[in-house]
């Protein structure tokens, strides 16, 4: 078993001497309870071989939903020296730039409930899942170029959107520095009809409405109250997205070799962010984080429609925030007394800063960046806001969701779909899926107690409970 | 021929072949049976497949990923799959199948990649075995 020692009641560590090739130490965020499932993976061996990377700067860092993944764990979190650190693509992962946008409406829970059923079909016709390769927009070659340049911009100047939506998504939805030349053909093939849907496995939709208001000034800001409807939109950057780490990771091997780097677990891959061909990766993946920006601007586009034509023009749908939780972002950060330059790579974890910092959207900079954590299927999200525990401790990041407890074969078992899809519609819950297996791999318990991994987030100081937001109807992709 | 695996976020399977091109044609028929049903396939058309690598592994890695392109990228599912030529650094081969249509070939699991993590190639007794994860 992997020796860990308690920092203090919310903080643990795995010193950095446990495992040969450690540069630094693990920092896990996690209560005992949540620590215990956590034990029963191989996520913190994860963490560990991410300490080995070199030019890691401060602790590999664990977030309160970490899971095993595949090289890094999900719920992994490590900043490398942009000058003399390098970049792994597994540390973002296949789905560049998978993120979550919150959407508020003018309409209340009384108003949408009786009419759920209606709505969440309409919805359903109108933002597909796309994974039988219809339902996005057919894009020419000269559009996707645009598209993954500039992001939710094309999505909005093409009359996807309204023009504020993009003050409100995380760099105003479009990452500077993408070459859409170093997105291969068939990266672009498999992206060129998937704009505006929404995919599959843990991608979803949800219509939901404020339960619980934690934080009555920060969530006045946010122009959200009390028994409001909120739409929850998760999903990335499809085929695209993935087809870019696919594409990377190829070329990995022989790049490794050339610049002499040897790591514990071959998909955590990587090469010196100043080479070649970390630059390469780096544009590549600027430009498909823009093609997921775009996407969700997309589906915003098209959930307004929606909405619309079931409550008519009474229905107003405004972008709260969007934010992406699988990215490596270059930012500066004050670490032991110095500012630092550096690559957060983020794989499963969300940007959390705090109230003042620049790149907050102006309107909500006096109450930190909205964080917007999904939990599973038929329980609760969260709406939190960034702290300056983040910056002082984690990179300014924090978890992005309530974590995986069981695979999807074990979630299945012993299940019957039709017996869930009840059980959720008598907790007020309507699911549509493309699948029934869909419906049955995301149940509830496949997943950590949200509202467990939320304390420990705000009881360390790396982010503050605003909203707490509860599901009446659900679409998986 | 395969089996499917169980792993906290994602899914995997276990293949097995007479030979190491047996190996890659079931570990390929694994990949699309886990994406869709393909009991409803038709050999309408054939792809002429190939990857390279360096050793076995990235091989293996390397070769699903061109199934997988043309599984999610140019929609063409396949249910048959003949290797021609397997060296340890470059495989080429042949599958059939035809367009996807998602009324005949019902879709299971949207693949995002594969994955490198846990991977196993190896040859016990006379048997070639592999173990592959899929991110989904």
């Amino acid at each position: 078993m992997v020796p860990i020692e308690p920092i203090d009641e919310m903080r643990h560590r795995i010193r950095r001497d446990e495992k040969r090739g450690m540069r630094t130490d693990v920092v896990v965020y996690a209560s005992r309870a949540l620590l215990d499932q956590v034990r029963k993976d191989l996520s913190l061996e994860q963490a560990m071989n991410v300490a080995t990377l070199p030019g890691i700067v401060g602790p590999s860092l664990a977030m309160p939903d970490i899971h095993q993944g595949y090289g890094f764990p999900i719920g992994g979190v490590a900043a490398t020296d942009y000058e003399h650190g390098v970049v792994s693509p597994g540390g973002v992962g296949f789905d560049i730039n998978c993120g979550v946008r919150l959407v508020r409406t003018t309409l209340a829970e009384s108003d949408v409930r009786p009419r759920i059923k209606e709505l969440i079909d309409r919805i359903f016709g109108d933002v597909p899942c796309g994974t039988g390769g219809k339902g996005g927009l057919d894009l020419t070659a000269k559009q996707l170029t645009e598209v993954l340049e500039r992001g939710a911009h094309w999505t909005v100047e093409n009359g996807y959107g309204e023009e504020r939506d993009v003050e409100f998504a995380e760099e105003r939805g479009c990452l500077a520095g993408a070459d859409p030349g170093h997105v291969s053909d068939r990266a672009k093939e498999r992206g060129r009809r998937q704009l505006g849907t929404l995919g599959s496995g843990n991608h979803f939709l949800e219509v939901q409405w404020v339960e619980r208001i934690e934080d009555p000034q920060a969530a006045r800001v946010l122009g959200l109250e009390a028994g409001q409807v909120v739409v929850l939109i998760h999903c990335g950057s499809r085929g695209l997205g993935h087809q870019v780490c696919t594409d990377y990771l190829a070329q990995m091997g022989a790049a490794m070799k050339r610049h002499h780097i040897s790591v514990p677990d071959r998909q955590l891959a990587c090469v010196p962010i100043r080479s070649e061909e970390g630059q390469a990766y780096l544009s590549a993946m600027c430009a498909a984080a823009n093609f997921a920006w775009a996407n969700r601007q997309a589906i915003l586009h098209r959930l307004r429609g929606a909405f619309q034509k079931v409550f008519g023009a009474q229905a107003r749908l405004s972008l709260v925030y969007d934010v992406c939780h699988n990215i490596a972002k270059r930012e500066r950060h004050r670490f032991e007394g110095r500012t630092v330059d550096v690559l957060v790579h983020r794989k499963g974890a969300t940007r959390a800063f705090p109230p003042g910092h620049r790149e907050i959207p102006a309107d909500y900079r006096t109450i930190g960046q909205p964080v917007l954590i999904p939990g599973s299927m038929g329980t609760a999200s969260w709406v939190m806001t960034g702290a300056p525990g983040a910056m002082e401790e984690t990179f300014g990041t924090v978890c992005h969701g309530a974590g995986r407890l069981l695979s999807r074969t074990a979630a299945k078992k012993g299940h019957d779909a039709r017996e869930v899809e009840k059980r959720l519609l008598d907790n007020g819950i309507f699911v549509r899926s493309e699948s029934r297996d869909g419906i049955l791999e995301e149940i509830p318990e496949a997943y950590k107690n949200v509202d467990e991994v939320i304390e420990v987030v705000d009881r360390a100081g790396l982010a503050r409970k605003v909203a707490r937001l509860r599901p009446m109807g659900v679409i998986k992709g | 021929m395969f089996e499917i695996l169980e792993h906290t976020a994602d899914v995997g399977f276990r293949a097995r072949g007479d030979s190491i091109g047996d190996l890659f044609a079931n570990a390929a028929l694994a990949l699309e049976a886990i994406a869709a049903d393909i009991s409803g396939v038709e050999e309408k058309a054939m792809r002429p497949l190939s990857a390279a690598g360096e050793g076995l592994d990235e091989l293996l890695v390397n070769w699903l990923n061109e199934v997988l392109y043309y599984l999610d990228g140019e929609r063409f599912v396949m249910k048959r799959f003949e290797i021609d030529e397997l060296v340890p650094s470059r495989v080429s081969g042949r599958g059939w199948g035809e367009p996807r249509d998602d009324g005949r070939h019902p879709p299971r699991l949207v693949v995002k990649g594969v994955t490198y993590h846990l991977l196993e190639v190896r040859r016990d007794g006379g048997l070639w075995h592999a173990r592959v994860i899929l991110d989904i």
